[in-house]
């Protein structure tokens, strides 16, 4: 070993030989260009370049205002920042709702006296409409059911881990295909299982336990067995209702700063996740999102995006109605199906339904209230009218122009002359359909939500049937019906206003006459909320 | 997209038959769908679409594919996020031409070379046409030197040879010896796109081969007079492997002095010695060293440099490359192990080898073995194959060296048992080189071990085999009980395999470095798509790509100041291109570290009045302006806004300064910086359980070690900032840092505000810090 010897002598001989003056200049001037590592070892990716034709035009009427971006507010930043956030929405509701599986099970057999009836069906779902019609999916983000299953898929309650439990399957591609065909199928269903058992009627507070249970097991299952959340956006029951209502709302959910900077961008950290954020779970990009239609508001985007691009914002009411570019034929026959139930719901407290139901059972052997076949021939009908009418409007001012464009075979974005109608006004029709099903929770909301509190006290052991607040009723019958064609009104008001909006801009091209289209849809708006309204007098506030 | 001719943007022939793969509904044309429901138009996959058979829909806003351009090669469907594409029928690529290798029986002492290469132009450009030259390249990725694959490829079909070998010299210096031992299988060719879609992939090692056998190789460009990056550094890179050589040979071309020590007589390390000159003949093996000691490497061979040493050298160098590999053999602790006639792979190997060769003596190489001698002539006439009867070789191990070892034993006329534990499935062994040895007339016999060895007096007789269990792969097999098989052997070779040397491993805490990564895959691997779940019956070819990147990235960091470490000394036992990268890549490091020793950094009184280089603290050139990284964990946006301002500060202060969130802090980034600032924002219920922000915390566990790398926090806080300091302090110090300041900053800065000039004096105090730091 010559270390000792030759080696170090050699070496430092020539360190002071080597730097001598002029000779230098050259080795400090390459020393300023020094070989990164980091351009050594790059991958040479050379990447085509992403289209930006028509983009600007193409999401110009939905994108929100800069300014009414709620994440440039250090504050709400922070928060939203912070992995905790979601989980700290979702705990009070998770422990709300075992309290519901569990006092319904337990507690006392009196519905009303039940806390578990008490809190989910006088309070709980008028609040998620309030959520729906001013925020958007606020409920999805706070949801108990899908947050649950979601902390088991992740197997974490808020931390960003790798792997997650379960199958992790993708939701079969003809069954995504249909988009909310399947949710409005399982709120239909869902529905008629509650009129059936009269879980909300109120009957046996078990039966609510046994229903949240149920909800509770099957979004479990779907995210053990799907990736991400699949089952809130291809399977839950509330899913079409609040997706399309919720569009009336003022939050626009989470969406690119800069659309550039998305495009640019090779790693979409927000739809794959990164160290901060796991990937959209509802399959939306914020790059690309035209309406807060499929934004469970959980903040994953925000939490992955390395570049800071992304802004919570806040929309016009109505916008998410009225702006999207793209118009979904599963959100126009989802909001078809939801008007044919609403209406099934508003007419089964008329005497005539009673009659015809009665009749129906005695005729199948059926054993009672509701018979299968009038509950889905009355939603079909419903929706077939709805669409009947936008056939009728197509025939008459339609030219038969089809715009051709991408998708043609899919069921979502297929083109036809009758869709090019029914289509667009299904959207415009959502603040009627809206109102409705918000006026038809009033009567149980009127009369019965102040039992929530002496429900909540039993669980304690204090209160009783005969406690005051138990038969406190906030508005006599009278007032009911008054408020409820108010809110009839209102939401038929906000319908055409919308209907005006997308009939200028989607029916019109297609029709022959721009002021006909426009008086016909606006007057099927009218129509639609005045058959309401005379149902809910007809109703007299029943629940 | 860099190829413009049409034909070959999209092989030529379509139909079922002639189509690669057994996918499903194989046959007709590829049908690319999209599930416009899903696709949120991000372009992922039509950036990303090797045949531009992708484009948007304008009003939808979705992707939309023209199917007559589609050659269903899937990249769409792995890169899309939203899993919203999927893709049905043949991949319409070309059968690759047949296979070359064919196995003739082999010949006594015969050391051609078994794997071919092609044999023709015509035949390489016709399997370089298969190349879709993809944007996203994932064979690049699945190679552990991040060859540019289809650079190279596309140099290779315009017939430039020369440029293709220029291509695959900016990422290696070995392209010919890796074309030949690399296992493609589980690297580029695994990551083919064509084979992640279940189909037959590119012939990337052969065409590799054909361009480094056929194109010029130039000497490495040494720049030592002309003044290059490493001028002036003396660096000593300890071992002559393929990790040795790859750092030298950047190094040499960057004009550092470079001293390599090699133990050997020769050089090459395990190139040399460990693989048999039918898988690497000696002129590939010694190309490299014949040019690199044309160009001035000032290699020491026969000189060993021990644990102990390694203060000397830093004494007498600047850097030192430690790139000794891992070479000592494992041995199976059995009965009767120490007989006469048991021997390691290392011994079998290099004997064998000189014994072959041209002059070498087999007969005088077997009776030291205390064989019988063969009448083995090498190139004598009268050759015959191997006859089934001579003596019997008992080889342990059934890996790659104990493949070599038993057709070296084969081709000594000897016949050879290998018995492994594993089972056949999950052995770590090339499946080719499996087939190869079988071919060659090697018995193969998978969950067996050897129980006993038993001699008659000092010499092995018999060989006890036990049989053995394994039910899946990674899990220790389990050795059954029953009734021993009984062998007879005349000779043992244990090559179960090698460690490292226990006494650099002992200086060298936290080597070996594993090859996995447990975190969240780099962003940008996932996005190409090479981690995709391969179809079945593949290696999960992205997996094992990413964790080699773990081991690259890692060579880029010094163990202890100014030393680094590459190859098998840093990982184990590894591949020859692993190690050749690694060594590069330490390279590198080294070049933009430009460490100084003491020596060299404290002026002399030798007249000149000038030390050398004027070293600036860490004994850096004084007028190379120090390079500072500030990265931060933001939340609300202030502690990036203090990031900012804080490296706009030290840039004014004559520093490179830049400003990183820490997500997008990659390794090198970290490598090359001087000053590490770390800032994070404090996270907490205003006063109680204070801390640091969570993903900050966890980065800064993550981090490499540091080896004496100057650094800094700072927090930005509301109410109090506690111990947040503290922590982030102590955490970096864990990696070895040097934390010269820490700062908590509160209040809501604004530009002028009070909270700025405490960043000004922050970065003040950062500079002078950093300044008058002596060398330590």
């Amino acid at each position: 070993m010559s270390l000792t010897t030759e080696g170090p002598a050699a070496t430092d001989e020539a360190g002071d030989r080597q730097p001598q003056g002029g000779e230098e200049q050259p080795a400090r001037a390459a020393c300023s260009a020094r070989p990164r590592p980091s351009a050594m070892g790059a991958v040479p990716v050379r990447l085509g370049r992403p289209t930006s034709d028509g983009m600007t035009r193409r999401f110009a009427s939905s994108d929100p205002s800069p300014g009414l971006d709620l994440a440039r507010r250090p504050v709400l930043a922070r928060l939203m920042r912070d992995r905790r956030f979601q989980f700290l929405l979702v705990l009070p509701n998770q422990i709300v709702f075992w309290t519901v599986i569990f006092v319904g099970l337990l507690g006392t057999a009196v519905p009303g006296l039940n806390f578990g009836t008490a809190i989910t069906w006088y309070v709980w779902f008028c609040l998620v409409f309030v959520m729906m019609v001013v925020v958007g999916r606020a409920w999805c983000s706070m949801c108990p059911f899908g947050g649950f299953a979601e902390w088991v898929q992740r197997r974490a309650l808020f931390r960003r881990t790798q792997k997650a439990l379960g199958l992790g399957l993708k939701f079969p591609e003809p069954l995504a295909r249909l988009g909310f065909l399947i949710p409005v199928g399982s709120f239909v269903l869902l529905t008629w299982i509650e009129e059936f058992f009269n879980i909300a009627g109120p009957g046996n507070p078990a039966d609510t336990s046994f229903m949240v249970i149920g909800i509770v097991l099957s979004a479990l299952v779907f995210f053990l067995v799907f990736e991400r959340r699949t089952f809130c956006r291809y399977v839950c029951p509330l899913t079409t209702l609040i997706g399309t209502v919720g569009s009336m709302g003022s939050v626009a959910g989470f969406r690119t700063r800069d659309r550039e900077i998305c495009l640019a961008c090779t790693t979409k950290d927000c739809m794959r996740g990164s160290e901060n954020g796991y990937g959209c779970p509802w399959y939306t990009w914020p790059g690309s999102a035209d309406s807060n239609l499929y934004c469970g508001l959980c903040t994953e985007c925000f939490k992955s995006c390395p570049e800071g691009n992304i802004g919570l914002f806040l929309q016009k009411p109505l916008t998410s109605v009225v702006a999207p570019a793209r118009r979904r034929a599963d959100v126009a026959w989802g909001v078809a199906l939801l008007w044919g139930l609403v209406l099934y719901q508003q007419f089964n407290a008329t005497n005539v339904f009673n009659t015809i139901d009665t009749k129906l059972n005695s005729v199948l052997g059926f054993p009672h209230y509701p018979d299968p076949v009038d509950y889905l021939g009355l939603i079909v009908a419903g929706a077939l009218t709805l669409a009947g009418a936008a056939f009728v409007v197509g025939r008459l001012f339609g030219t038969g122009a089809v715009p051709a464009r991408a998708g043609k075979a899919s069921f979502i974005d297929r083109t036809t002359p009758f869709r090019s109608f029914f289509v667009p006004m299904a959207y415009g029709l959502i603040p009627v359909v809206g109102a409705d099903y918000f006026a038809r929770q009033l009567p149980k909301f009127f009369h019965t939500s102040p039992r929530v509190l002496p429900a909540a006290a039993h669980i304690f052991g204090f209160a009783s049937t005969r406690t005051a607040l138990y038969s406190t009723s906030l508005l006599g019958n009278n007032g009911i019906v008054v408020t409820q064609v108010i809110v009839i009104a209102v939401g038929t008001l906000a319908a055409l206003w919308s209907m005006w909006r997308v009939a200028g801009r989607d029916l019109v091209p297609v029709s022959r006459s721009a002021a006909g289209v426009r008086l016909a849809s606006l007057a099927f708006v009218a129509a639609c909320g005045a058959g309401a309204a005379i149902l809910y007098v007809l109703m007299h506030a029943a629940n | 997209m860099a190829i413009t001719e049409p034909q070959l943007r999209r092989p030529a022939t379509v139909g079922g038959s002639s189509t690669a793969g057994g996918l499903p509904g194989a046959g007709g044309h590829p049908q690319a769908r999209i599930l416009t429901d899903r696709c949120a138009g991000c372009q992922e996959c039509v950036v990303r679409c090797p045949t531009g058979a992708l484009s948007m829909d304008p009003v939808l806003w979705v992707a939309q594919a023209d199917n007559t351009a589609c050659v269903g090669c899937r990249q769409c469907m792995r890169t899309c996020p939203f899993s919203a594409i999927t893709v049905d029928g043949p991949c319409l690529v070309e059968r690759r031409a047949a296979t070359l290798d064919g196995h003739s029986a082999i010949v006594l002492g015969a050391v051609a070379e078994t794997r071919q290469g092609f044999s023709s132009l015509e035949e390489a450009l016709a399997e370089a046409a298969r190349c879709l030259h993809c944007p996203d390249p994932t064979c690049v990725r699945g190679c552990p030197a991040h060859n540019d694959i289809p650079g190279f490829v596309a140099a290779l079909r315009r017939g430039d040879l020369a440029g293709a070998h220029e291509v695959l010299r900016a990422t290696t210096v070995m392209p010919d010896v890796c074309a030949r031992v690399c296992n493609q299988a589980a690297q580029c060719e695994g990551a083919c796109t064509w084979s992640l879609a279940g189909g037959e992939p590119v012939s990337i090692g052969r065409l590799e081969r054909f361009v480094a056998d056929n194109a010029p190789v130039p000497p490495p460009a040494a720049t030592r007079e002309g003044g290059g990056p490493g001028s002036g550094l003396r660096v000593a890179v300890v071992g002559s492997g393929p990790a040795g050589a790859g750092a030298a040979w950047v190094l040499v071309e960057s004009g550092a002095r470079v001293t390599v020590y090699e133990k050997d007589t020769t050089p090459g390390g395990l190139c040399d010695w460990g693989i048999p000159d039918f898988t690497l003949p000696v002129r590939v093996a010694q190309r490299p060293w014949d040019q690199l000691v044309r160009a001035g490497v000032d290699l020491r061979c026969g000189t060993g440099v021990d644990a102990a040493q390694l203060d000397e050298l830093l004494e007498a160098y600047d850097a030192v490359v430690l790139a000794h590999g891992a070479g000592e053999p494992l041995r199976l602790a059995v009965p009767g192990s120490n007989l006469e006639g048991v021997i390691d792979a290392t011994t079998f190997l290099k004997g064998a080898k000189a014994a072959l060769r041209p002059g070498g003596e087999v007969g005088g190489f077997l009776s030291s073995l205390g064989l019988p001698s063969q009448a083995a002539a090498p190139d004598g006439a009268g050759r015959t194959g191997v006859a089934d009867a001579g003596p019997r070789v008992l080889v342990l191990g059934a890996g790659n060296t104990a493949m070599d070892v038993a057709r070296t034993a084969r081709r000594l006329g000897c016949r050879a048992v290998c018995v492994d534990w594993m089972d056949e499935r999950y052995a770590l062994v090339r499946p080719d080189e499996v087939a190869e040895a079988r071919a060659e007339g090697v018995e193969v016999r998978f969950l067996r071990t050897v129980s006993t060895l038993e001699g008659d007096g000092s010499r092995v007789r018999v060989a006890r085999l036990a049989r053995t269990e394994q039910r899946q792969a990674g899990q220790r097999p389990k050795v059954l009980s029953g009734p021993p098989e009984e062998v007879e052997v005349d000779l043992v070779v244990m090559a179960m395999g090698y460690r490292l040397d226990a006494a650099f491993a002992q200086r060298l805490p936290g080597t070996p470095v594993r090859r996995t990564d447990a975190g969240v895959p780099d962003r940008h691997w996932l996005a190409s798509g090479v981690l995709a779940t391969p179809p079945a019956g593949k290696a999960a070819v992205g997996t094992l790509s990413l964790g080699r990147e773990v081991a690259l990235e890692a060579a880029m960091f010094p163990f202890r100041p100014r030393v680094w470490v590459a190859g098998d000394a840093l990982t184990g036992p590894s591949t020859v291109v692993e190690a050749m990268a690694q060594g590069r890549r330490a390279a590198f490091a080294v070049l933009d570290a430009r460490p100084r020793r003491p020596a060299a950094v404290h002026p002399r009184s030798d007249g000149t009045g000038k030390s050398a280089g004027e070293p600036g603290g860490d004994g850096r050139h004084a007028e190379q302006p120090l390079r500072a990284l500030v990265c931060y964990e933001s939340a609300g946006g202030r502690t990036a806004r203090v990031a900012a301002e804080l490296a706009d500060r030290l840039r004014s202060e004559g520093m490179e300064a830049t400003s990183l969130p820490l997500v997008k802090v990659t390794a090198e980034d970290l490598a090359a910086t001087d000053l590490l600032v770390v800032g994070a924002w404090t996270e907490g219920m205003v006063v109680a359980r204070v801390h640091p922000a969570r993903a900050a915390v966890a980065w800064l566990q993550k981090l490499p070690r540091l080896a004496g790398k100057s650094a800094a926090v700072f927090c930005t806080y509301s109410v109090a900032p506690r111990g947040t300091l503290a922590e982030m302090t102590k955490l970096l110090e864990a990696k070895g840092a040097n934390v010269l300041a820490a700062e908590a900053f509160g209040g809501h800065g604004s530009p002028g505000s009070a909270a700025t000039a405490s960043v000004h004096a922050f970065a003040g105090r950062l500079a002078e810090a950093r300044g008058s730091l002596a060398y330590a």
